[in-house]
């Protein structure tokens, strides 16, 4: 039983992270944010496999929140963003695809290096995907520096933070459910006031390619 | 070790594999054209074609070199000689001493690199350029393969074909274990580019601007074309067989009992089919990718390669 637990959640959590790579392979917003939803729908299977296999039913509301929040209704935002812009193709990023998956995959071998003393003093059986956390945690960050569209970075951020979510479940099955639902509506406030911030780039500059940005020093 | 009834069965697989490899390849075909709404050739098709191709005369250039004719042969046998290492059947075999995954992958490589050979002997412009865009793709592929054998290694402790088998036998969890399915995703992947299925080459065009396999072989012809056609199907096989057997091997007959065997038989064929199917599905679905994508895809490949050989680490 403990082995087949340990199993679902490196499976689960291998699964998270493999969507967030997609994100440097794919190009176009509309595959990213398929990829986005791929993710937090297989985030909460494993929310939900935690709380069957570590018998915490809390965890259940906290899998259909996921499912609800994150795989329909911030999708449906997005979408909903990306056709405001028409925006098609993505420019070419900083780091070239290429390097840019080489790259990711260096930094999950650094999380797993990151995370070593973590596991070292985590008792649960969830914990070898601990580094995969890490890893998309890392991943998603350098998705946010390499990107030159506003909303391929807001994608990251959001990817961000279901990597700390996934890092939550995985390190101490959930935190408890308010701070839990505190931490759902702020995700939400984050990405209704980054919408926002959008509109107001799209307006000013007509585009939504942050390295026209550079004109504000002028 | 070396009892006769081990050998005629290696013997017999080899057999086996090399005439099941038309039907496969013919499979795919029949599947590809049932998916694009045409009726498709039947899938004994490619034995037609070979019967055909084995009668005819052969036209050789007159800057051919002896190399143009030494190729088909190396091409065929090495390829042979890996189906002999791979468990098609049975797992413990008498040639297991020597079915290190290092050595079918660079045998398989051997056939690339006379291929790549074959190509440029004759001048021909195409052929040279086939063969530097396969020497390319089988340059970059390379680290994604090893990675992935490293991975499948870690996890059996023995990079030996019938370990790694019987290690996955013995404890079936390892299975689903992410180490092992990551390295299948990537080792498929591979596969794709190693034996030109569609995202990077495509098998059924003669297009000048895309092909890879086909601008290689296209001084061939006669009998010498249907020994290079039945190795590259035969290495779809192997490919497939080694995709098949090592990550899934149950059905894999551990001794030589007739009932084991034939069981054996049908488990193999079943999974051929499946995956068999799952090609023909992707190249349905999927276009080719220009070619200066393909390093990307192998990346992708490289990396699954990557996550597959530290989460093995990890699990442990």
């Amino acid at each position: 039983m403990q082995g087949v637990f340990s199993q679902v959640a490196v499976m689960g959590s291998s699964g998270v992270l493999l969507c967030g790579l997609i994100l440097l392979w794919r190009r176009g917003v509309a595959a990213y944010i398929t990829a986005f939803t791929w993710q937090s729908v297989v985030l909460a299977a494993l929310t939900a496999a935690v709380g069957y296999f570590g018998d915490d039913p809390q965890l259940y509301a906290v899998a259909a929140l996921l499912l609800v929040i994150k795989a329909v209704a911030i999708p449906r935002l997005l979408r909903r963003v990306a056709q405001r812009f028409t925006v098609g193709r993505e420019p070419a990023p900083y780091v070239n695809t290429g390097t840019s998956l080489v790259v990711s995959g260096l930094l999950v071998l650094l999380a797993h290096a990151a995370a070593r003393p973590l596991e070292a003093i985590a008792e649960v059986p969830t914990r070898a995907g601990m580094p995969m956390a890490m890893g998309l945690l890392f991943i998603s960050l350098f998705i946010i520096v390499s990107r030159k569209m506003a909303i391929t970075q807001v994608i990251g951020f959001l990817m961000l933070e279901n990597a700390i979510a996934l890092l939550a479940v995985l390190a101490t099955y959930g935190v408890p459910l308010i701070v839990e639902l505190g931490v759902f509506l702020d995700a939400l406030m984050g990405f209704l006031v980054m919408q926002i911030f959008l509109y107001d780039i799209h307006e000013t500059f007509s585009t939504a390619d942050v390295d026209v940005l550079k004109r504000l020093r002028h | 070790m070396f009892d006769t009834a081990g050998i005629a069965v290696e013997a017999g697989q080899a057999l086996l594999a090399l005439a099941l490899a038309p039907a496969l390849a013919g499979f795919i075909r029949w599947m590809k054209a049932r998916m694009q709404n045409r009726r498709g050739a039947p899938f004994w098709q490619p034995y037609a074609e070979l019967r055909k191709l084995f009668r005819k005369d052969m036209v050789v250039s007159r800057h051919a070199s002896w190399i143009f004719h030494l190729a088909p042969f190396v091409i065929f046998g090495s390829t042979v000689v890996v189906s002999l290492l791979v468990p098609v059947l049975v797992t413990p075999l008498p040639f297991n001493a020597v079915a290190d995954l290092f050595a079918v992958v660079y045998l398989l490589l051997l056939a690339t690199v006379f291929l790549a050979l074959a190509g440029l002997d004759t001048g021909s412009a195409f052929g040279g350029m086939g063969s530097s865009r396969e020497m390319t793709i089988a340059a970059i592929s390379e680290p994604a393969i090893a990675l992935a054998i490293l991975s499948l290694a870690l996890a059996a402790g023995s990079t030996n074909l019938g370990e790694i088998a019987a290690r996955t036998i013995a404890r079936p969890s390892s299975a689903i274990s992410p180490g092992h399915v990551l390295a299948f995703v990537a080792l498929f992947i591979v596969m794709l580019a190693e034996t030109g299925r569609l995202p990077v080459d495509n098998p059924s065009t003669h297009l000048e601007l895309t092909m890879i396999h086909e601008a290689m072989i296209l001084e061939y012809s006669g009998p010498y074309l249907a020994l290079v056609e039945w190795a590259s199907w035969l290495k779809l096989l192997v490919f497939l067989t080694l995709a098949g057997n090592l990550f899934v091997p149950w059905g894999l007959a551990t001794s030589l009992a007739p009932s084991a065997l034939a069981v054996a038989f049908l488990s193999t064929v079943l999974k051929l089919v499946v995956l068999a199917a799952a090609v023909a599905v992707l190249e349905t679905r999927v276009a080719k990718l220009r070619l200066f994508r393909v390093p990307e895809l192998l990346a992708v490949s490289f990396v699954l390669g990557l996550l597959a050989v530290a989460s093995s680490f990890s699990v442990r």
